[in-house]
């Protein structure tokens, strides 16, 4: 531990020499006796004043929370020597708060104990937190020294973000060979009736429809439609981050992208994950409960690494994008190149649509009229951007004023009146 | 009277704004309204030192007690008592000492020489403090 000296050692010294001095110069001995006292404590308090060897330990009751719930952490602080006033003052990374109290505690400990701070931590924001660093003070009796040490944090702390209640999610147009729970358009073995049609042979008897049968004086038998799983690619723009008071644009996405990540991966779906931004991040399409985790731990990496290069689709390696898949982009549509990538994937054949984290919440009009008229033609222009993206076939649900589930009920109107015209 | 108002001024000055080198400076200047006093009066010896001497060190420690609590550090149950307690021992231990120190030179009734004497060395003393105090403030890995 660091040695110091408080601003007491200073003061009293100052004080001492001045009172001595005066004495001798007025050749008044009550001023001595007044300067002895600081003079007393200062030599006593340097003299009995012993490093107390401190030792801190944080111990987390899990290395894997949620936002907005608590993790029970334990600090642990020994000592070999007495100290007077232990202070321990947490050095928590931003969007890690103390539930229950401060972040400083001062503790008195006896020559040789052990104590342990129960705290009670809470992460405001998902991510990826590194805890542990702090300052140790300890302060001798007459609080004269004073024993600094600064610990450097050792505990990984994963916050995944909350997850966002969707009873309904989007149904990709086209389903994949495999057995999942979407209702596919193609005929075969399922549950859901889907036609009628002649007997032919090599139709299985339970498969006929006798009613039907009886009516057309014909064998006929049923068709239906399987179930089948889909492909779908979460889409996330990481070019750019719309901060507000409260969050910001890709906080919102992740968010999202974890809550439609985690439903689609329960209807036994394929979901892979595309981060598009500065840095290209990409996972394989997977199902089961270890393609969620390691989804949610990508997202979490998630974050805006500002680049100026043009970046297209055609970084993006061909496997990670299936055909048939479902592509959902989750972007604030504000960087061109986000946009210029969903046109193009549009443009290949894809089945697109954006979750647009809106930012315009987020933004101040301004005070003066120039702002407020750049504002407005901002907003103006996202409009144009949105029908521009519509017109191109892409559905968007816009997610700002409106809850998630709402947004997304929107594009299934879209959509069903975009196949009708489509056809 | 001025000077004392300045010392106050000086104290408080340090508490509010935090700034630990106006703390010796008020009571430095409440020691040379003192000393004014005493010049002035010219008693042969003021028996109210003790007393003083105890007001001026928890004066000082309550000021320096006050800087310490800005870092709104969470303490124990019972830690400011602890500590108000031992602020006061601080007191009455200093009033002892100066009791004793001031029946001693009462006793010894000398002026001259051998007060000449133990006043320089008394302030040698003090700026050997001054010393020890300084290359205690340069930091020293333990």
């Amino acid at each position: 531990m660091t040695r110091a000296g408080s601003p007491r050692i200073e003061g009293y010294a100052v004080v001492a020499a001045i009172g001595l001095v005066a004495a001798l110069a007025l050749r008044r001995p009550e001023l001595a006796i007044v300067a002895a006292p600081f003079a007393l404590v200062l030599v006593a308090g340097t003299r009995l004043a012993r490093d107390p060897c401190v030792s801190v330990e944080l111990a987390l009751a899990a290395d894997r929370t949620v936002e907005d719930a608590d993790v029970e952490a334990t600090l642990t602080v020994r000592t070999d020597g007495a100290v007077d006033r232990l202070e321990l003052l947490l050095d928590l990374p931003a969007g890690v708060k103390i539930a229950d109290g401060a972040d400083a505690y001062a503790v008195q400990l006896r020559s040789g104990e052990a104590r342990e701070i129960p705290l009670t931590l809470r992460c405001s924001r998902w991510g990826v937190y590194e805890l542990g660093d702090m300052e140790v003070r300890a302060r001798d009796s007459f609080r004269l020294v004073v024993w600094e040490q600064r610990l450097v944090g050792r505990h990984r702390l994963k916050a995944y973000p909350s997850q966002i209640s969707l009873r309904r999610i989007l149904a990709p147009v086209e389903t994949q060979a495999f057995a999942g729970s979407e209702v596919a358009r193609v005929k075969g073995d399922g549950v859901e009736y889907a036609d009628i049609r002649s007997f032919v042979p090599g139709d299985r008897v339970r498969s006929i429809n006798w009613r039907a049968s009886a009516r057309k004086q014909d064998l006929v038998v049923n068709e239906r439609h399987p179930e089948r799983n889909t492909d779908v690619v979460l889409f996330v723009d990481s070019f750019v981050d719309v901060p507000g008071a409260d969050g910001s644009t890709l906080e919102d996405a992740v968010r999202a992208g974890a809550s439609l990540a985690t439903r689609y991966l329960e209807r036994r779906d394929r979901v892979g994950l595309v981060g598009f931004g500065g840095v290209l991040r990409w996972l394989h399409p997977g199902m089961g409960i270890t393609q969620r985790y390691r989804l949610i731990e990508t997202m979490l990496e998630t974050g805006v690494e500002p680049t100026y290069t043009w970046r297209d689709v055609n970084l993006i390696p061909a496997r990670i994008l299936p055909a048939k898949a479902l592509v959902l982009g989750l972007t604030p549509l504000v960087d061109p190149r986000f946009i210029a990538a969903l046109s193009d994937l549009r443009a290949r054949g894809f089945d697109l649509v954006v979750v647009e984290i809106d930012p315009v919440p987020l933004v101040e009009a301004g005070s003066t009229a120039i702002e407020q008229l750049s504002y407005r033609l901002w907003v103006l222009e996202r409009e144009v951007l949105r029908a521009r993206l519509q017109g191109l076939g892409i559905g968007i649900a816009r997610w700002g004023d409106l809850d998630l589930e709402t947004a997304l009920e929107e594009v299934r109107t879209f959509r069903r009146y975009a196949r009708l015209a489509r056809v | 009277m001025r000077l004392a108002a300045v010392a106050l001024v000086a104290l408080v000055a340090a508490v509010v704004l935090g700034w630990s080198p106006l703390v010796p400076v008020s009571i430095v200047l409440v020691g040379g309204v003192y000393a004014a006093h005493l010049a002035i009066d010219d008693a042969r010896l003021d028996s109210a030192t003790p007393a003083f001497a105890a007001g001026l060190l928890v004066t000082a420690e309550l000021a320096y007690w006050s800087l310490e609590e800005r870092d709104r550090v969470q303490g124990e149950p019972g830690d400011g008592l602890r500590h108000a307690a031992f602020v006061a021992g601080l007191g009455v231990a200093t009033l002892l000492v100066a009791s004793v120190l001031l029946a001693l030179v009462d006793a010894v009734r000398t002026r001259g020489l051998a007060i000449d004497l133990l006043g320089a060395a008394a302030a040698a003393a003090a700026l050997f403090a001054i010393v020890v105090a300084a290359r205690g403030q340069s930091r020293t890995r333990q």
